[in-house]
């Protein structure tokens, strides 16, 4: 069974920022996580880091007040497809 | 003109001979060595193995720093030194003081501040077309170190790094007791680190052929003073202490671990990499000076020491021109330690405390040539001598700084320490 987003998502900010275990949910606005603006870049930038993808400040800007953990988990999945859809139409070449 | 002595109330240190004091003052007691030979690879460009001294066991994802953010290798040793000596002096934390924080101050040296951290951090954006993380600039810093100590203790005095090469936690050392003495500050943690074992880092000393070959044993890898000399080991660590007037510390009941009476600094002007007696001597008679002290009174010196081929010759000179032709027992503990660079001037000075109070000098396993002219403790275990009761701790870096501490017993031997 493979780990879900959120799963993924989760881990990264209790193991890397501590966070307290019973404000990871999905409902949970990223502001009221315990994270200041520094850490809620760090937190970002290991999300993107884990998923191997960047996430535009146009899509999700998570200093915006309201966006939830699971709106980022929404905001990676889509990117995701995005870029799933962008490989099947331009296959990178095969690297050696 | 001399100034007065300070109080030595915390001590703390992370080097490749343990972590904490207790395990480095056995270290130096069964005069162990914590030298081992490493291989750097950078494929394409460089392949060799030196003698490398690493904290090992040491992990800095273990330290937490106030910042909250992922620190630099060294700047989690020097939190890890420096929360050992707060926690002796009983500073208390920055959550908790237990001194008025106003008046407490960090002086912090490291030669290269978070060079690790830049190094593996440029090799993924270069070579793996990885962006920097957004802390890159707060955890590269070369104060980055200072601003966590000062955030863990609450000082809010001054936080002031230094970085003059391998003179960078003496200099830090000497400028606290200026500050102390002068009334800028009533306590401050002082000292440094160094965190540079990333390819890229060693192999740029390589490049200025002083690291020492890792062949043959441990203990003979770094040879200071030794005809076949041929470099250095290079090490990582930190060391901290806490420094405070007598009255200071005996109105908070702190413990007098020993005083620091001297120091003196200089410049020697003249090269970018060789130095020069006549600095190293103007260091050395300005910190007896300042210490009020006779080089005669001097009953051990740790000699910067690096074993190299210009440094040990300039250094054996300025010692005979203090103290005359083998006229003081000198110990090399780069030997032991290796060469920690910005941490140096601190753990060897914990190395002289380690002397003056055990009275057992540390011994380098290799004879100096006779040319040298100096009493390097040499052999495979510690020099027991007579109690002593003053110290010398000697750093002389690239770019010409030399800074000088000497050190006292609180009490004269034989009179009830």
């Amino acid at each position: 069974m493979s780990t879900t987003t959120f799963e993924t998502v989760a881990r990264i900010v209790q193991e890397e920022h501590h966070c307290d275990p019973t404000l990871i949910r999905r409902d949970v606005p990223l502001i009221d996580l315990g994270l200041d603006s520094l850490a809620l870049m760090e937190f970002i930038f290991s999300v993107e880091d884990a998923f191997h993808l960047r996430l535009p400040e146009d899509k999700l800007d998570p200093r915006e007040a309201g966006i939830t953990l699971g709106d980022l988990c929404d905001a990676i999945d889509a990117r995701m497809a995005e870029e799933a859809a962008g490989s099947a139409m331009h296959p990178e070449p095969a690297r050696a | 003109m001399s100034g007065a002595p300070l109080a030595i109330t915390g001590l703390g240190a992370v080097t490749p001979l343990g972590a904490g004091t207790p395990a480095l003052h056995g270290a130096l007691s069964d005069n162990l060595c914590g030298i081992a030979a490493r291989e750097i690879v950078i494929e394409g460009v460089e392949r060799f193995t030196f003698g490398a001294a690493a904290c090992a066991g040491f992990d800095e994802r273990q330290q937490r720093g106030p910042s909250g953010v992922a620190l630099d290798r060294g700047t989690a040793l020097a939190l890890a030194a420096a929360r050992e000596a707060a926690a002796q002096a009983g500073l208390g934390t920055a959550a908790e003081p237990a001194v008025d924080a106003e008046r407490l101050a960090v002086y912090w040296g490291a030669g290269m501040g978070g060079a690790a951290s830049l190094d593996q951090t440029t090799e993924q954006l270069y070579a793996h077309r990885r962006r920097m993380r957004p802390t890159t600039v707060l955890t590269t810093m070369p104060n980055a170190a200072a601003a966590e100590l000062s955030m863990a203790f609450g000082a809010r005095a001054a936080s002031m790094g230094y970085a003059c090469a391998c003179a960078s936690a003496a200099v830090a050392i000497g400028e606290a007791m200026r500050a102390v003495r002068a009334g800028w500050a009533d306590v401050a943690i002082a000292g440094g680190h160094e965190a540079l074992l990333t390819p890229g880092l060693v192999a740029g000393w390589q490049a200025m052929k002083v690291l020492a070959p890792a062949a043959g044993a441990p203990a003979e890898v770094c040879r200071p003073f030794a005809a076949d000399r041929a470099g250095f080991a290079l090490g990582e660590g930190a060391a901290a202490l806490v420094i405070e007037s007598l009255d200071c510390a005996r109105r908070r009941g702190a413990p007098v671990l020993a005083l620091l009476s001297g120091y003196g600094t200089s410049c020697d002007a003249e090269h970018i990499s060789s130095p020069s007696s006549r600095g190293q001597v103007r260091a050395m008679r300005a910190a007896l000076a300042d210490a009020g002290l006779s080089p005669a009174e001097i009953g051990h010196v740790n000699a910067h020491g690096t074993g190299t081929t210009a440094g040990d010759v300039a250094e054996a000179a300025s010692l005979a021109e203090v103290f005359g032709t083998v006229g003081v027992p000198v110990s090399a503990t780069k030997a032991l330690h290796g060469h920690l660079m910005g941490a140096g001037g601190a753990i060897e000075l914990i190395c002289a405390l380690h002397a003056l109070h055990t009275s057992r000098l540390p011994a380098a396993a290799v004879p100096p040539a006779p040319s040298m002219g100096i009493d390097l403790v040499h052999g495979r275990t510690p020099r027991a001598v007579a109690p002593f009761a003053h110290v010398m701790s000697n750093s002389f870096a690239f770019g010409g700084t030399n800074a000088v501490i000497v050190a006292s017993r609180l009490r004269a031997p034989g009179a009830g320490d």
